[in-house]
């Protein structure tokens, strides 16, 4: 009789294990197909929550403990694959007071890591001693997974003591390789995964917390261990962010430069690399970077970063620092792009910027790009239209500058307001979203409307149209006259150049807008000799925006052929004297045109020299 | 009257259904909810194929340009070729079977669950589902044809769900769907001809309503209608593009779409239904920069008609006048403006062609599966106030008549529902008051006697005799004495259960069901259920009757499950005992005399040789000359008092004086007890003196004598105390016990029903109770030696211990010591 009840178990927990090895060996022989994996671990983890609850439906004994904590490990993997933390959680903290009831260890109501050191002092020589290691596994991936470095430093002592124990076990399951249950992941893999990443993840924090040196000794001991190419990669991007944090921007690329070497696809040490190659103020190496980055975005592999096909989790389950994920930035493809045209256009490679700016606008204009909700940080859509025309009009094709700016015009045609007020932003306040916005659409519209016209005038004073010139260069004016500026508190009313203070982008916008149109008018009328109306236009134009160094020339230019020479050598002079800001934050179509009617500084000396003396 | 539509069925599918969705291509394709899709050719007028999905279907879409058929099921959307569906055989028979497609897995394309509507816009697939927290609007590139493998994934939109509706959302998810729609600028140059779906809106509405951005990158608008009434809107392919809320309805959306645009003619304004009826109409009409002004209009919901609103005079700024487009439950009767197309119960509606007179036609799914073409008067387009030409007339009566027809039919529906919803409620209140009267009796009065309860069984026993067998019947009847009418659903059930437990150690009841029809008041039902066979009859027995009602017939099956106890009601009538008195088989002095020499009743053959061998056994049991006898003494006063009313006046009390016995006997054997009486020829008893027949064969002796108390014990008393003593003797000391139990339960019956007599009881205390007393101890010591021997006693058998006891209760019911009951 007690032979038969001795017996039953055993049996049951033969066809478990059988059972149990089924499931695992299903999964490690499964076709691979990246896009089915999600759904394959939620299939198979309802199946070994079946199997699960069926072998917890005994009390923990002696013979099978080794059985179930096995299949509880494979339960929590397939959960944190999921990631379902706190579902393992619990799942795991339940199966150890299991334990302790079965070793009949009373479970003291303590923090977590007095409860695991009791579990793990209480299973010591016992034979499913292994089976509560590969457990104590899980627990740290838990801590990792949900962030809690400090967890894990309570348990740093069981867990240093776990790779020799671990060791161990795997000679003894050789021994007794028939009737062993079977794991989803070995505990071997996955402890070098958890040791790497936590690593990685605490030399994130510190790096975060300003401690770089600290971090960086960590990283490097990190960066030799048996790892992914992936996690490897990232040990060199983190000892880079280091160097770099502590003002050592050479050796910074050097360390970018090998994770790149390490994984060609680690796009986050491209990203970092174009950052330092900014601050150094290295424009051309930096537009290289952008191109290989954005080349390598446009890669199809790169949107799926970690999935090792025989891994049971991505590690980007265990990466979950959010001072991590800030290192790890990248922008997307198209935010590179516009950033390397912008570059492009900058810095006198104006033909590769128009690829570039093509490039993005057919890209927008296709259906098949995928939208994501990162790409909010583009400028707004006419903004780009804009620049573009304004790259096409500097590699001197103004037909196709016309004709974006065309698009723009039409696009906004109906929407212009007929009168707008800017008002002074009040501090402290906070307008409704809504209202807010409406109101800033409004303003923009009209900014973009008016610089599309004023690069029209730009394209037809450099096909020397000069009637169409004045034409675009009044429908402009004509917008901006629109626009009043209300003081806190007084009647809204002209804006004047004492208006305009650092503060006011918008102002400055518009006062810029108003000397460059007008000034381009002025410049159009003197082409045609109608140097009266030349004179008041560029007159007004100083008056508007009195840095703009073309106008002032032409101002002179206007007066000396007026014959009021003495004038206009006042006005040169005064010119090359004055400072110039920098327009680093100017939109590029904003800027002084650099395709118009120019004059020659050196000429113009010379005509002062001639008059002095004469 | 101008406002009649032609409407011309041109199929019937035979199924009725709740939801339902229909999509127009060269084919018409619908599918109901449930697993499959219908493909109809509109051309042949035919069916054309089935196809069968593993899971109930979602929603579906056409891709005309790539002859695809897209279908949103459980697992995922399936993507079908439409050159490889089955094409019916082409046979001369007409009545060739419909060819059934079967749809695999190698036809998914996207593994998504829970996809709840599909849009194509271009070569982009979106689809709309719920999660837990979001709702998702995912766009996937469709692949080639030749790789139909996954598609690729561009990203999604997703919308919060807002937390009370959360709960409303999830129940309703089977039979609601939210609506996607996809919007074009007119300015944007794409195909010419959009597909159902899709519309052309004015360039100034739309930039108005979704901004300088997707006007510029030319991107088409995607629309969610979602069924927490918002109305939600992103471009389909801008940078950053996120779903936003356009206006919320406040009530599910069921339909989005927009005065008719075509590309010539751009719409002018976006209309959006909501389930119970409302309508808002998004126009640019007050328009200048700042934002098109939404009119709503408010309708009420009557039923499913369909109706056309013009919305010419909502909006002034418009002049197009649109279909309201219905799907189920549309709007109804309220504003001015409403036209009634009196086309009823239209679940699905889709727009089918351009008439070349410039009629609509609408391509409609009536709710008992009819597939109805629509066609609109041309009249609507103006306004509706035309008159008809002459040339109408005819066509326009032919009209109102069907339109009547449809009405008639639809309000006959209406009235044998309600018909059948009063007769069911009558009936609830019929079974509502039995209940009551039945449950008042259990709870309220439960002393007062079996006899009042108005619904009650009374029941017969009667010996027959079938295939040589002797077996005992009850004959129960249920008597409605109550005012209401026992209805179709009740149910009498009998269930039999002996006091004592069979030799067997089982107890073995015996439930009998009987239903009924109507039981009107007044009227009776006859039953008959066999009891026992002479062999293995136990009495006595317990015979409770309950009346149980299921409203499994009233209700329906489904209703009924969530009733508590599945539907029955179950309430107790009253519980009948059979005793050994009603078993009893009277034998006329005659046959008497024959039973002195213990020869059995019957004479067939075999049961003479049983008998036989029975008498053998008898014998040897005689031998040891065991007649048991029992004794129960009444007062004759008692009997004379309560008896009375059966011999007759009270004058006669002293004259029938020696009656009292035979009366007695009669009283016992003849009249009803607890509800039960006993069946059989009546003689007429001449002795005090009866034989009877146990059922197990052996004879009972019952005999009446009246004593004079006084004399016998030579007491001095007033007044002279007389009592009649029943005695039964049998050779079977079971007999003995069970006749013992069966009198003096009837002889305390009588007692309860007697009317308080003080003074005798006085009377009879002097009387030897000291006597009394003292054997009582001495029965009580010798209990008590027995009970000692058999628990310590070694030396003592089990049969001596037995026989102790059994002289013991001999004893006790025998002459000298029974109780006198007064």
């Amino acid at each position: 009789m007690s032979n038969e009840r001795q017996q039953s178990p055993s049996k049951l927990s033969d066809r478990w294990i059988q059972e149990n090895n089924e499931l695992v060996n299903k999964w490690k022989n499964r076709e691979p197909s990246s896009r089915d994996q999600n759904h394959a671990i939620l299939l198979l983890s309802s199946e070994f929550h079946k199997l699960l609850r069926k072998i917890q439906g005994l009390p923990l004994l002696e013979d099978h403990t080794r059985l179930e904590l096995c299949v509880v490990y494979n339960v929590c993997l397939l959960s944190i694959a999921l990631s379902q933390m706190s579902e393992a959680e619990m799942l795991l903290t339940q199966t150890m007071e299991r334990v302790l009831q079965m070793t009949s260890v009373e479970p003291m109501a303590s923090s977590p890591p007095e409860f695991w050191r009791t579990v793990v002092t209480s299973v010591e020589n016992r034979p499913f001693q292994s089976s509560v290691q590969n457990l104590l596994c899980v627990r740290w991936a838990i801590c990792l997974a949900n962030c809690t470095l400090e967890a894990i430093e309570g348990l740093q002592g069981e867990f240093s003591s776990l790779s020799a124990g671990l060791q161990q076990d795997i000679s003894e399951a050789r021994r007794m390789s028939s009737n062993v249950p079977l794991l989803v992941m070995e505990p071997r893999k996955l402890l070098e995964l958890l040791q790497i990443c936590t690593l990685i993840t605490q030399g994130a924090e510190r790096l975060n917390e300003g401690g770089s040196s600290a971090a960086l000794t960590g990283l490097q001991a990190a960066s030799s261990l048996p790892a992914p190419r992936t996690l490897v990669a990232y040990t060199h991007l983190l000892s880079g962010s280091c160097l770099a944090h502590t003002g050592r921007p050479q050796m910074a690329l050097q360390c970018f430069r090998k994770a790149v070497e390490t994984d060609f696809l680690c796009v986050c040490a491209l990203y970092q690399s174009v950052l330092i190659f900014r601050c150094l103020g290295n424009t051309q190496a930096e537009i290289q970077m952008l191109r290989l980055l954005h080349s390598t975005l446009m890669l199809p592999s790169t949107s799926e970063p970690f999935t090792a096909s025989d891994q049971i989790f991505s590690v980007s389950v265990l990466l979950r620092s959010q001072a991590l994920r800030s290192l790890l930035f990248v922008p997307t493809a198209l935010g590179v792009l516009h950033s390397l045209a912008q570059k492009c256009v900058l810095h006198s490679r104006v033909s590769e910027g128009v690829e570039c700016y093509l490039d993005l606008l057919a890209a927008i204009r296709s259906e098949e790009h995928s939208v994501r909700s990162e790409d909010s940080h583009l400028p707004r859509l006419p903004e780009l239209y804009l620049e573009a025309a304004t790259s096409l009009l500097m590699a001197e094709r103004p037909v196709d500058c016309m004709t974006l700016c065309d698009e723009v015009i039409a696009t906004t045609a109906e929407l212009l307001p007929e009168r707008v007020v800017l008002e002074e932003p009040e501090e402290g306040v906070e307008e409704s979203a809504m209202c807010a916005e409406g109101e800033q659409d409004r303003v923009a519209m009209l900014f973009w409307t008016g610089a599309a016209y004023l690069l029209q005038g730009h394209c037809c004073g450099h096909l020397q149209d000069w009637k169409q010139a004045v034409a675009h260069y009044t429908r402009c004016i004509n917008l901006l006259v629109k626009v009043r500026v209300k003081e806190k508190g007084g009647q809204p009313q002209v804006p004047t150049p004492d208006v305009c203070n650092e503060k006011r982008a918008d102002l400055q916008i518009l006062q810029r807008m108003k000397g460059l149109s007008l000034a381009g008018r002025g410049i159009s009328f003197a082409q045609t000799d109608q140097l009266r109306h030349a004179q008041r236009n560029l007159q007004l134009s100083l008056h508007a925006f009195p840095e703009n160094v073309g106008a002032r020339l032409w101002c002179g230019e206007v007066l000396w052929r007026l014959d009021r020479k003495r004038e206009a050598a006042a006005i040169w002079e005064k010119t090359w004297n004055i400072s110039i800001r920098s327009a680093e934050n100017i939109p590029v179509y904003l800027r002084e045109p650099q395709s118009g009617p120019m004059l020659d500084s050196a000429e113009l000396r010379r005509r002062i020299r001639e008059l002095d003396s004469s | 009257m101008e406002g009649r539509c032609v409407v011309e069925t041109l199929t019937e599918f035979g199924f009725s259904s709740e939801s339902c969705s229909l999509r127009v291509g060269a084919d018409v394709f619908l599918s109901t909810g449930s697993d499959e899709v219908y493909v109809f050719s509109d051309q042949n007028r035919e069916l054309k194929a089935i196809i069968l999905f593993p899971g109930p279907v979602r929603d579906l879409v056409v891709n005309e340009d790539k002859q695809t058929l897209y279908v949103a099921c459980c697992s995922g959307v399936y993507c079908i070729g439409l050159s490889s569906l089955p094409s019916r055989v082409q046979s001369s028979r007409p009545s060739s079977i419909v060819p059934h497609m079967k749809i695999s897995g190698e036809h998914l394309v996207i593994r998504e669950e829970g996809v709840l509507a599909l849009l194509l816009v271009n070569s982009v697939l979106l689809n709309l589902r719920l999660t837990k927290t979001s709702w998702l609007l995912t766009r996937y590139k469709i692949a080639e044809e030749s790789i139909l493998g996954s598609y690729e994934r561009l990203g999604s939109f997703n919308a919060p769900v807002v937390s009370d509706s959360g709960h409303h959302i999830t129940d309703e998810r089977s039979e609601r769907r939210p609506v996607l729609f996809c919007v074009h600028s007119a300015a944007a140059p794409s195909s010419s001809s959009l597909p159902s779906g899709h519309v052309c809106l004015e360039p100034v509405l739309f930039k108005v309503l979704f901004g300088i951005d997707a006007a510029l990158a030319k991107s088409p608008v995607i629309f969610c209608g979602l069924l927490d009434g918002r109305l939600c809107f992103a471009a389909q392919r801008l940078p950053g593009s996120q779903l936003r809320v356009l206006h919320s309805l406040e009530q599910p959306v069921v339909f989005v779409g927009a005065s008719a645009g075509t590309r010539t003619d751009p719409a002018e304004c976006l209309v959006a239904l909501g389930e119970q009826g409302k309508v808002v109409l998004v126009t640019s009409k007050q328009a200048g920069p700042e934002g098109g002004g939404i009119v709503a209009a408010f309708t009420e919901v009557t039923g499913s008609d369909l109706l056309v609103l013009d919305l010419s005079q909502a909006s002034t700024g418009g002049s197009e006048a649109a279909m309201g487009q219905a799907g189920s439950q549309k709007s109804a009767s309220a504003p001015q403006n409403v036209i009634s197309l009196n086309v009823c119960r239209v679940i699905a509606l889709t727009k089918h062609a351009w008439n070349t007179d410039g009629r609509v036609q609408l391509l409609g799914l009536s709710c008992r599966g009819q597939l109805q073409r629509i066609s609109l008067p041309v009249g609507l387009q103006d306004g509706g106030s035309s008159q008809p030409p002459s040339s109408h007339v005819g066509r326009s009566i032919r009209d109102v008549l069907s339109a009547i027809g449809d009405v008639y039919e639809r309000s006959s529906v209406l009235k044998a529902s309600i018909k059948s919803r009063n007769q069911t409620l009558k009936h609830l209140n019929q079974v509502l008051n039995i209940s009551f009267l039945l449950n008042t009796e259990a709870d309220g009065r439960t002393l007062a006697p079996v006899q009042d309860k108005p619904i009650r069984c009374h029941a017969t026993t009667s010996w027959s005799t079938l295939l040589q067998k002797d077996s005992l019947n009850l004959k129960c009847v249920l008597d409605n004495g109550s005012s209401y009418v026992l209805e179709r659903g009740w149910t009498l059930n009998i269930t039999a259960f002996p006091m004592c437990d069979s030799p067997e150690g089982e107890s073995c009841s015996k439930h009998y069901s009987f239903p009924f029809h109507n039981l009107h008041p007044g009227e009776k039902l006859e039953i008959s259920v066999p009891l026992a066979t002479a062999g293995d009859l136990s009495v006595p027995c317990s015979v409770s009757c309950s009346l149980t009602f299921s409203f499994s017939g009233l209700l329906g099956e489904e209703a009924v499950t969530e009733l508590p106890q599945g539907g029955l009601v179950s309430l107790p009538l009253n519980t009948l005992m059979v005793d050994w008195l009603h078993v009893l088989r009277v034998l006329s002095p005659a046959d008497a005399k024959r039973n002195a020499t213990s020869q059995p009743y019957d004479v067939t053959v075999a049961d003479t040789i049983r008998a036989f061998l029975k008498s053998r056994c008898g014998v040897e049991r005689d031998a040891g000359n065991e007649q048991h006898s029992a004794t129960i003494k009444v007062s004759s006063q008692l009997l004379r008092d309560m008896l009375k009313p059966s011999e007759g006046g009270p004058e006669e009390s002293e004259a029938v004086s020696p009656n009292v016995c035979i009366s007695l006997l009669d009283w016992l054997l003849c009249e009803g007890h607890g509800g039960v009486k006993m069946q059989g020829d009546k003689m007429a008893l001449t002795s005090p003196v009866v034989h009877a027949r146990a059922p197990n064969g052996h004879t009972i002796k019952l005999t009446a004598k009246e004593v004079n108390l006084a004399q016998d014990r030579a007491v001095e008393r007033e007044e002279p105390l007389v009592i009649v003593e029943v005695q039964i003797e049998s050779s079977s000391l079971a007999d003995v016990c069970g006749m013992h139990h069966a009198v003096l339960r009837r002889v305390q019956n009588l007692l309860q029903k007697a009317p308080d007599k003080p003074s005798s009881t006085i009377q009879m205390q002097s009387l030897c109770v000291r006597e009394a007393l003292q054997r009582a101890e001495k029965l009580l010591r010798q209990l008590q030696q027995s009970r000692i021997s058999c628990t310590f006693g070694e030396g003592v058998s089990m049969g001596k211990v037995t026989s102790c006891l059994l002289n013991v209760y001999e004893e006790l019911r025998g002459n000298e010591n029974s109780l006198l009951i007064i």
